[in-house]
């Protein structure tokens, strides 16, 4: 499958709930229709808030991916 | 006085920067490091007692002291604020134009009220973050007959994550008493997924604002305001109108550091998480609401770092040898119903546990006041 290129990323590796979170929700206020957010995080907190945030804000969650030692959240702003 | 007699400066006048010149006064001897504090207020306000003061709980004269009359003997207080940092030739400028030299440097400067990132927002809402705004909104209160109240903060973080709840819990004490809770309808809306940042601490709440038949929203982020409407807006979509809006204002940290180029827009300052220095300067340090640490914003907080701090610059000075860290400890104790509250303590590592409420943590919140004027901003605890 073809992967899709991020249009911003956010290392908040290291940072605390809600902290990567709101560094997603800063990025995604400041982004426009279409960008897609990358998010690195080392928080277990945010793997489940995180997704369930996209959902409920209404924008697309493309995936929650485990690399070597901290996993990343990928979102398209739909709206 | 002998020649190679250090200098300390502290910006910033509040909680962090009064319990850390006290503490370090205590520490060190006047000889061999002068302690030298800028800040801009005539006096020093107890914010937490804005949880009881609205409510007439509190009587705000018991929570304001002279700024000046706070300061240990030997240490000197300028009122003005400091307008330049330059860490390169170890100085600051403050406004008056005049540039001081510093052995050490710890910016205690807290944060500020960023209502510009809301449009609307003095208009439409009330807060208790301030003593003004809380004696505003003890007018508003005292009007009101009975409708709808939405409270909640406009973003993540403010000072005292706990203060929305704790007020939430106070304002049913306070309707009951007026005998118009049955006319009052409590709408409270969070950012994240629950009540509270601290999972099992929202746990514990979120069942306790149930039992109080308070109306949750969790996950919304105010967006904007429409005061001639009265609603308020979530970027998840919901919106609600309201009778009062009381919404804690956005935070960031002071524009000066920003400008100095110590931190970028949010104005937070980043500090190593164990020593509190800043970048790879060893004399140059940031403690309370004024960093980005992963940690409440808390009075608490400036308490337990002024004490490692303190030490720290008190053996340097004297050539011992120092090997203590901080931690992230913070403790505090937080109102949960009319009468009760939950003492909370935490670390870095260890999140902490909601227990058990008591009559006896309400009453120490109660004395806090007290307890903070005569012995905590004092150093002598
Ligand atoms: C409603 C409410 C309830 C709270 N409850 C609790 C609680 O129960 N327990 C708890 O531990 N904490 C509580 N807090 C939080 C606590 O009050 C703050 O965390 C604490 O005041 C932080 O101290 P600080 O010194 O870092 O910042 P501040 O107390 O805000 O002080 C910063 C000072 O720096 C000065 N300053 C700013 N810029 C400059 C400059 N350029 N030059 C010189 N001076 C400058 C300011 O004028 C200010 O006086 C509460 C806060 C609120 C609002």
């Amino acid at each position: 499958m073809e992967e899709i290129k991020p249009t911003r990323v956010i290392d908040a590796r290291g940072s605390f709930c809600p902290g990567p979170l709101m560094e997603m929700i800063k990025a995604y206020k400041q982004g426009k229709v279409g960008d897609v957010i990358s998010i690195y995080s080392t928080d277990t907190g945010t793997k489940k808030d995180a997704p369930e945030w996209i959902k409920k804000s209404g924008n697309e969650l493309i995936g929650v991916y485990d690399r070597k030692g901290y996993f990343e959240i990928v979102m398209r702003k739909t709206k | 006085m002998p020649l190679n007699r250090k200098r300390a400066i502290i910006v910033g006048d509040g909680a962090a920067g009064t319990i850390l010149a006290n503490k370090l006064r205590f520490h060190s001897d006047p000889s061999e490091i002068e302690i030298v504090v800028f800040g801009k207020s005539e006096n020093h306000y107890f914010k937490p007692d804005g949880v009881q003061i609205p409510f007439g709980f509190k009587d705000y004269r018991n929570s304001v002291k002279p700024t000046q009359s706070l300061f240990n003997y030997g240490i000197q207080f300028i009122k003005s604020g400091i307008k330049e940092f330059d860490l390169d030739n170890s100085t600051v400028k403050c406004e008056k134009d005049n540039t001081f030299r510093y052995d050490y440097l710890i910016i205690a400067t807290g944060d500020r009220f960023s209502t510009e990132d809301l449009p609307g927002y003095e208009k439409a809402a009330s807060h208790f973050y301030s003593l003004e705004a809380s004696l505003d909104l003890k007018r508003k209160l005292s009007a009101f007959r009975g409708g709808k109240i939405v409270i909640g903060q406009a973003s993540i973080p403010i000072q005292c994550p706990p203060a929305p709840y704790e007020f939430t819990f106070q304002l049913i004490q306070y309707l009951k008493l007026r005998g118009i809770r049955d006319k009052t309808e409590i709408h409270y809306v969070y950012p994240l997924n629950r009540v509270f940042t601290i999972p099992n601490v929202s746990d514990f709440v979120e069942k306790l604002m149930e039992e109080q038949g308070v109306i949750i929203h969790k996950m919304f982020n105010v967006d904007s305001l429409d005061p001639a409407g009265k609603k308020v807006n979530s970027l998840e979509g919901e919106t609600l109108d309201y009778d009062l809006l009381i919404l804690v204002p956005p935070h960031s940290g002071q524009k000066v550091i920003t400008e100095s180029g110590l931190a970028d827009q949010s104005g937070y300052i980043s500090v190593d998480r164990h020593h509190l220095n800043y970048k790879d300067y060893d004399n140059v340090f940031a403690i309370g609401d004024a960093t980005d640490l992963p940690i409440s914003k808390a009075g608490a907080t400036a308490h337990f770092q002024s004490e490692y701090l303190a030490n720290r610059i008190a053996n340097e000075v004297n050539g011992n040898a120092f090997f203590d860290s901080y931690n992230g400890e913070v403790a505090c104790t937080t109102i949960t119903s009319g009468t009760q509250a939950i003492t909370l303590f935490f670390s870095y590592d260890k999140p902490p546990r909601a227990n058990f409420q008591s009559k006896s943590d309400y009453f120490l919140k109660w004395t806090s006041s007290d307890t903070y004027f005569s012995a905590m901003l004092r150093g002598i605890m």
